[in-house]
């Protein structure tokens, strides 16, 4: 549990190393400082003490050194066996010969130094050792010096004392600081701690029923307990609102688009069977109109025959119509079968075609050999068709016709389009031309039934595109759309040489 | 440490070379031991530097030697110890009064002596000598064997052929002398009342 501390610990675990680290830091100081305080108070005592002594013996040996009496001498010095610290001493004549002397335990006797100067005593300190020297004098004149040998034997007993208190207190702050991080982990740090284990339940599992517990002692972790209750019913509760919303809101969904399944089916089915059965009677009237004709051939006045004709233009019109509103019907009932297409050969015969009703006119073709894509192919005629009819039909008032087809890649998407030199239209009338039955060209000027770019736009949109036309008045005009039926489309560059007149 | 060989030949005109000896003596006075033993010093050195010392030692009552400006060792009779002890004592002091030396040729000569050196001549009349003596604050000293018996303060004794002395108490406290317990330490006897507990 010792290694790295800091790094991936409770609160309570950290708060009870720091202050472990703290007390610890500031009782070392304290020991330290505390310490050396007293050993250096310790010694300077010591070594006062130890001055006074060798005064003592200086004054009390002059007699004795005098009277040449070393036995008087040793006695006096042999005194100094009452203090435990002295190890030796000596007295010394002034040319530094030994006259009495003591020791220890057979320890080394002092050496005589040379006390400086005018010193009278002077002391030296060696670690735990301390020498002092101290002249012995009379009458003014010296007649020798003592010396006193000492081992400061309290210095280490008092560190050792130290270290022992020092120790001790340790151990007691060492328990304190356990018994702070007990406490502290069951007050504040266990609270906390399941605080945000609830907090990582709930963002796990979602469940915003969960809510904290916590005791009733501390206000802030009450507080913030409480919030977090508060926000979890919060959350819980707009939950509850959006899920019933979102409930709903599918049941709506879901009653409007039966509801309007419903009366597409019945719309289509009630058109379709309108268009159907509406072809029938117009076919006998055709029948008949033609049957007239030519009964009646060269009989009739004049404006009988003009008669019989706009009544079987009428009678063609409406079955124009209707094949509009049945394809129209079609296109949005009819199943997409996709299949590779050639584009460009479905033009040209739909051209082949309509240049064949009215070989009259004069129309120069332009379109791309190949535009291949995957499209319903019935469909497609329909588009194609519309498209390429509406261009015949608004350039029969051009001497010079001209119609294009062709395609171009546009980024991803292939782009077919149908240009045409013809009357053009309004653009700022171009979102009226896709809507049904919206006709921005007379009937007496083009005839048309306004349902075709209706059909296309919904052809075009059930493959998943777009349709869109550029155009002017009298200047021409140009549809252009996009599949988006995958996969993509083969297309030739745009380069003239591909595009060949028709 | 070489000391010169001394004798008791007449001492060299020149001041400085007494004051040597005095400063030998005074200075390496623990050496006599030493310098006895090799024969360096004879007796009469020591006994002339240990006369000097007793100086050191001895309290006098009131009135003597306060009231003079000198400190005198006089030296009562004929014996070898007066020209060391002239060598000795030249510019020396004890109690911060000068040392001056004298010779007595009678006892009653003695006023102004702090210290009265019998000499081994006045044997004979040793008693005599210190009868007159008696009562006065003069510290006697002498080589003369008995003399404590008789009534002399400090006696010389040659003991393992060191120069030693011994003290009779009585005798100085009669005549109000106090001896620092000090100089009775170093003494190799002290005769003394029984009641008075010297050393």
């Amino acid at each position: 549990m010792m290694n790295s501390p800091f790094s991936r610990r409770s609160i309570a675990a950290r708060l009870t190393w720091m202050n472990l680290l703290v007390s610890g830091i500031g009782l070392f100081l304290a020991y330290f400082s505390f310490l050396a305080y007293d050993l250096f108070v310790y010694r300077q005592a010591s070594v006062e003490s130890l001055s006074g002594l060798a005064k003592i013996v200086a004054t009390n040996s002059v007699s004795a050194v005098l009277f040449d009496d070393d036995t008087s001498a040793r006695n006096t010095l042999s005194g100094l066996s009452g203090s435990n610290d002295v190890i030796s001493a000596a007295i010394y004549t002034t040319s530094g010969v030994p006259f009495a002397q003591y020791t220890r335990d057979g320890s080394s006797l002092p050496a005589p130094r040379k006390l400086t100067g005018s010193n009278r005593q002077q002391s030296w300190v060696y670690g735990r050792d301390v020498e002092t020297g101290s002249r012995i004098e009379s009458e003014g004149k010296v007649i020798g010096t003592v010396y006193i040998q000492a081992r400061l034997h309290g210095l280490r007993k008092e560190a050792i004392q130290y270290a022992t208190i020092a120790a001790v207190i340790l151990l007691v702050c060492l328990a304190v600081a356990l018994l702070a991080g007990i406490i502290f982990r069951r007050l504040l740090a266990e609270p906390i701690v399941s605080l945000a284990q609830t907090a990582r339940e709930v963002s796990r599992s979602k469940d915003y029923a969960l809510r904290f517990s916590a005791g009733q002692e501390y206000d802030e972790l009450q507080l913030l307990t409480e919030a977090f209750n508060e926000m979890l019913g919060a959350i819980q509760e707009r939950d509850g609102a959006l899920e019933q919303a979102k409930a709903g809101l599918e049941r709506r969904v879901e009653e409007r688009t039966a509801q309007l399944q419903a009366a597409n089916l019945e719309m289509e089915a009630f058109s379709y069977t309108v268009a159907h059965d509406l072809r029938s009677p117009l076919q006998a009237m055709s029948n008949v109109c033609y049957l007239f004709g030519v009964m009646d051939q060269g009989q009739s006045s004049p404006q009988k025959v003009t008669m019989l004709a706009q009544l079987t233009s009428t009678v063609a019109t409406m079955s124009d119509m209707i094949d509009d509103l049945l394809d129209l019907s079609r296109s949005s009932t009819a199943e997409l079968h996709l299949s590779r297409l050639n584009l460009g050969s479905m033009a040209a015969s739909i051209l082949d075609g309509l240049a064949k009703v009215s070989p009259e006119r004069q129309v120069e073709t332009i379109i791309a050999s190949e535009c291949a894509v995957d499209a319903d192919s019935g469909l497609m005629h329909i588009v194609l068709q519309n498209l390429l009819r509406n261009a015949w039909k608004f350039t029969g008032r051009r001497a010079m016709a001209r119609i294009e087809f062709g395609c171009l890649q546009r980024g991803d998407d292939t782009v077919i389009f149908v240009r045409d030199n013809g009357a053009g239209f309004d653009p700022r009338l171009a979102d009226r031309l896709f809507k049904p039955f919206q006709r921005l060209h007379g009937a007496s000027e083009f005839p048309g039934t306004g349902i075709g770019l209706a059909t296309v736009r919904r052809i075009v949109g059930r493959h998943g595109g777009r349709v869109w036309a550029d155009g002017e008045v009298d200047k021409g005009a140009t549809f252009y759309f996009t599949l988006h039926a995958e996969p993509g489309v083969h297309v030739p560059s745009l380069d003239a040489g591909s595009e060949e007149p028709h | 440490m070489e000391h010169l060989p001394h004798t008791r030949n007449p001492r060299g005109s020149a001041g400085s070379c007494s004051r040597a000896l005095g400063v030998l003596l005074l200075a390496s006075a623990s050496v006599t031991g030493w310098a006895q033993a090799a024969g360096a010093l004879g007796p009469a050195d020591i006994e002339a530097a240990y006369l000097y010392n007793f100086g050191k030692f001895v309290r006098f009552p009131a009135g003597a030697p306060q009231d003079t400006p000198t400190f005198a060792i006089c030296i009562l009779g004929e014996d070898g110890i007066g020209t060391p002890l002239d060598g000795l004592v030249a510019n020396e002091s004890i109690q911060g009064h000068k040392i001056v030396t004298r010779k007595l040729t009678a006892p009653a000569e003695v006023a102004n002596c702090q210290i009265v050196y019998i000499g081994q001549s006045e044997e004979p009349r040793i008693e005599r000598d210190l009868t007159a003596l008696a009562g006065k604050p003069v510290l006697t000293v002498s080589s003369v064997s008995g003399f404590l018996e008789r009534g002399g303060m400090i006696q010389f004794i040659l003991q393992n052929k060191r120069v030693r002395f011994a003290v009779n108490l009585t005798a100085a406290e009669r005549t109000h002398l106090e001896l620092s317990s000090e100089l009775l330490k170093v003494a190799v006897r002290v005769d003394a009342k029984p009641a008075l507990e010297a050393k």
